[in-house]
């Protein structure tokens, strides 16, 4: 009899260890010592640097976090892919990192264009996708428990955010956009023209749009001229828009200039120099490299440290945000425990609330209905050269956490 | 539409349409020499750029700056020609092809290990602010690229109809057998070509460079420049001048009127008609070789 029972204990204990010796080895890309992330961005073409700088402030971040213990005992490793700017390539990159490589999660610091091939992918697989640059709503909305969005945020907040500032705090009714002809430029350009008319009932005077690689923008900013708008606002890569400020300024345009967070950077103000004066936009993150904040000037004796010989222009946002990103998933990481599964990161970033790694970055929040983390942008004007922070705060209560509800 | 934006964008056509000129002609001159189209001609370009820009970083003056680029791409070309090209000249076209576009992809990724993709940009004499003309507006350096433009065709008009090295390079165009026969050395008569080429391309890098920024991308005009020669009829000097310019105007007329989708639609659309209607391009021979 009780040798019966005992050989009924065994036999449940040892499915029980079984199974969960399944679960541990059914968790692709852990192991006792080590989880592997997977990352893609675009690190050639004219996007590279999203994805440069992305991939490099991600690995300065997992080396701080493996020097200090690493995650649960568990060291980080990343194995990152390249996407060229390019759905299709990035869709490519996506499968192989979870086909072939067998990571545990994907951090993604792809542009909203690479970012749109691979979401469909990415959902039905199931495996956690942490987007930190990619604002194109299909990231988080409909709603995936799989899905989350980090530093940037839903390009319908842009709208909102870009409306209220332009009508409210410029006065201006008299808008104009020229917008990229790529994802994230015309989403950008999408939503603030539906924001005015939700809000304002105003229509932009005229919108035009530019490709890729453009150097002539005469024809659009012609047309532009015809409507005589109080406001340009410029979506796209700093390159186009740089020189599209500039000839706008010899076609004899003095209206001012507005443009979209991938721009409030030195790249810009390198390019575009004098024409950039009084242009005004919204940053990701709180404080530019160029800050005299102490907390920055420690973050960035410690990139120059990391990357002594990269040339001028990085650090930028990007470095800034897919560092503090990682932090985010460092610290969900290792709130899920020592017996990882993605069900169990899903839940523990879930209960992230306003976490931040400091003053550099903006706090993360996501919850069980949305998976957004930031709702927040800094307002920022060229003044002599340099962007400098406005004291712009929004007083409009957001509509976009409503369709969560 | 205004005359006064009629003509405005009639300039801005022109001056693009010169930059695009500029870079046919440079594909041309390879091609008429050595029968390669050089399609690392746009990587030259952002070489070009980048070398003032480094120069520039040494503090030299703009103008200081140019003769060393263009001695420094001639070097260039001179290499890509004597080590990359010469030892497989015999090879079929397709060969050919792949090693130019391979040179171009090790040009623009040995920039990008070094300076990634950030915009940086030079000082020159000839940006500033817009010359007035009644109420049109030209950017200085808008006049500058129309301007090159026609001195580059002057001088190389010069330079073929009446010097002994660039009748040597007609001759080696039309029959290189015959032409070593009659004592030419074609070896140095191809090194020029490509000397040359690579000068022009460079130049194209060092008036762009302060004008619309540096960049990796900055030379992303090979198939700007491809469209002009081809318009040109390949063969012909002239023709690449006449088909950049005339690709610049459709352009800038073609964004304007339609929006920027057709900015690239309707030049294509003309190229295909073209050459359904005149294959050998507009100035181009009949029996001018495909490329």
């Amino acid at each position: 009899m009780f040798g019966k029972r005992l050989r009924g204990l065994f036999c449940v204990a040892a499915t029980l260890f079984v199974l969960s010796g399944q679960t541990r080895a059914d968790e692709p890309g852990v192991t006792p010592d080590s989880i592997s992330i997977g990352a893609f961005g675009p690190i050639t073409g004219p996007a590279a640097y999203i994805g440069l700088a992305g991939r490099d402030g991600a690995i300065m971040a997992i080396k701080e976090i493996n020097a200090a213990g690493g995650i649960n005992g568990r060291k980080l490793s990343m194995t990152f892919e390249d996407d060229g700017h390019s759905p299709t390539k990035a869709l490519a990159a996506v499968k192989k990192l979870i086909d072939q490589d067998h990571v545990f999660m994907i951090f993604c610091v792809a542009g909203s264009n690479g970012t749109l091939g691979t979401i469909d992918f990415v959902r039905e697989n199931g495996r956690v996708m942490y987007v930190s640059f990619a604002s194109a709503p299909g990231v988080t909305w409909p709603f995936a428990r799989n899905m989350f969005r980090g530093g940037t945020t839903e390009v319908p907040r842009y709208g909102e955010l870009y409306a209220e500032y332009l009508h409210d705090y410029l006065n201006a009714t008299k808008i104009a956009i020229l917008n990229g002809r790529e994802e994230y430029p015309k989403n950008e350009g999408d939503a603030l023209t539906a924001q005015l008319k939700n809000w304002y009932q105003i229509a932009p005077v005229k919108r035009a749009e530019f490709n890729i690689g453009d150097k002539d923008f005469t024809p659009q900013l012609l047309e532009i001229q015809g409507a005589d708008p109080q406001v340009i606002a410029i979506f796209g890569n700093p390159a186009e828009a740089a020189i599209a400020m500039r000839q706008a300024k010899e076609l004899g345009m003095n209206q001012r200039f507005f443009v979209g967070p991938t721009m409030v950077d030195q790249g810009l103000l390198s390019a575009a120099k004098q024409s950039a004066e009084g242009t005004s936009g919204f940053a990701l993150i709180p404080l530019l490299p160029t800050s005299s904040n102490p907390e920055m000037k420690s973050w960035l004796a410690k990139w120059k440290q990391e990357y002594p010989n990269l040339p001028a222009g990085r650090p930028n946002t990007f470095d800034l945000l897919a560092y503090a990103d990682i932090f985010v998933v460092a610290d969900a990481l290792k709130r899920a425990g020592k017996d990882l599964t993605t069900d169990k990161l899903i839940a523990a970033l879930e209960a992230t609330h306003e976490y931040r790694v400091g003053a550099i970055a903006t706090p993360r929040t996501f919850t069980k209905k949305h998976h957004i983390g930031n709702l927040r942008l800094q307002a920022m004007q060229v003044r002599n050269g340099e962007w400098e922070p406005v004291p712009f705060e929004s007083k409009r209560e957001s509509d976009i956490l409503k369709r969560y509800e | 539409m205004t005359w006064r934006i009629i003509l405005q964008l009639a300039l801005s056509g022109l001056s693009i349409g010169s930059i695009y000129a500029l870079v046919g002609l440079a594909l041309v001159l390879p091609f008429k020499a050595s029968g390669i189209v050089n399609f690392a001609q746009g990587e030259i370009v952002t070489f070009g750029a980048y070398l003032a820009l480094i120069l520039s970083g040494l503090g030299l003056p703009y103008l200081a700056v140019v003769p060393l680029v263009l001695i420094g791409a001639a070097a260039l070309g001179m290499v890509i020609e004597r080590l990359l090209i010469r030892p497989i000249v015999n090879q079929p076209e397709f060969t050919l092809v792949m090693v130019t576009f391979a040179i171009g992809f090790i040009i623009k990724a040995a920039i990008r290990l070094h300076w990634q993709d950030n915009t940086f940009s030079v000082e020159a004499p000839f940006v500033g602010p817009p010359l007035a003309l009644g109420a049109l507006r030209l950017n200085p350096a808008y006049l500058v690229f129309i301007l090159s433009t026609v001195a580059v065709v002057a001088a190389l008009f010069v330079f073929f109809g009446y010097s002994r090295f660039g009748k040597a390079m007609r001759a080696t165009a039309l029959d290189p057998i015959a032409a070593e026969l009659m004592g030419i050395r074609i070896g140095s008569v191809f090194s020029a070509a490509w000397a040359l080429s690579t000068m022009l391309g460079a130049f194209v890098g060092l008036l762009l460079g302060p004008v619309i920024g540096i960049n990796p991308e900055i030379g992303h005009l090979i198939l700007k420049g491809l469209i002009a020669a081809v318009i040109g009829g390949f063969s012909s000097l002239g023709g690449a001048v006449a088909g950049g310019l005339l690709l610049g105007l459709l352009e800038t007329y073609a964004g304007a009127f339609f929006g920027a989708t057709f900015k690239n639609l309707v030049p294509f659309g003309v190229l295909i008609l073209l050459l359904l209607l005149r294959p050998q391009g507009l100035a181009g021979a009949s029996s001018a070789r495909r490329a």
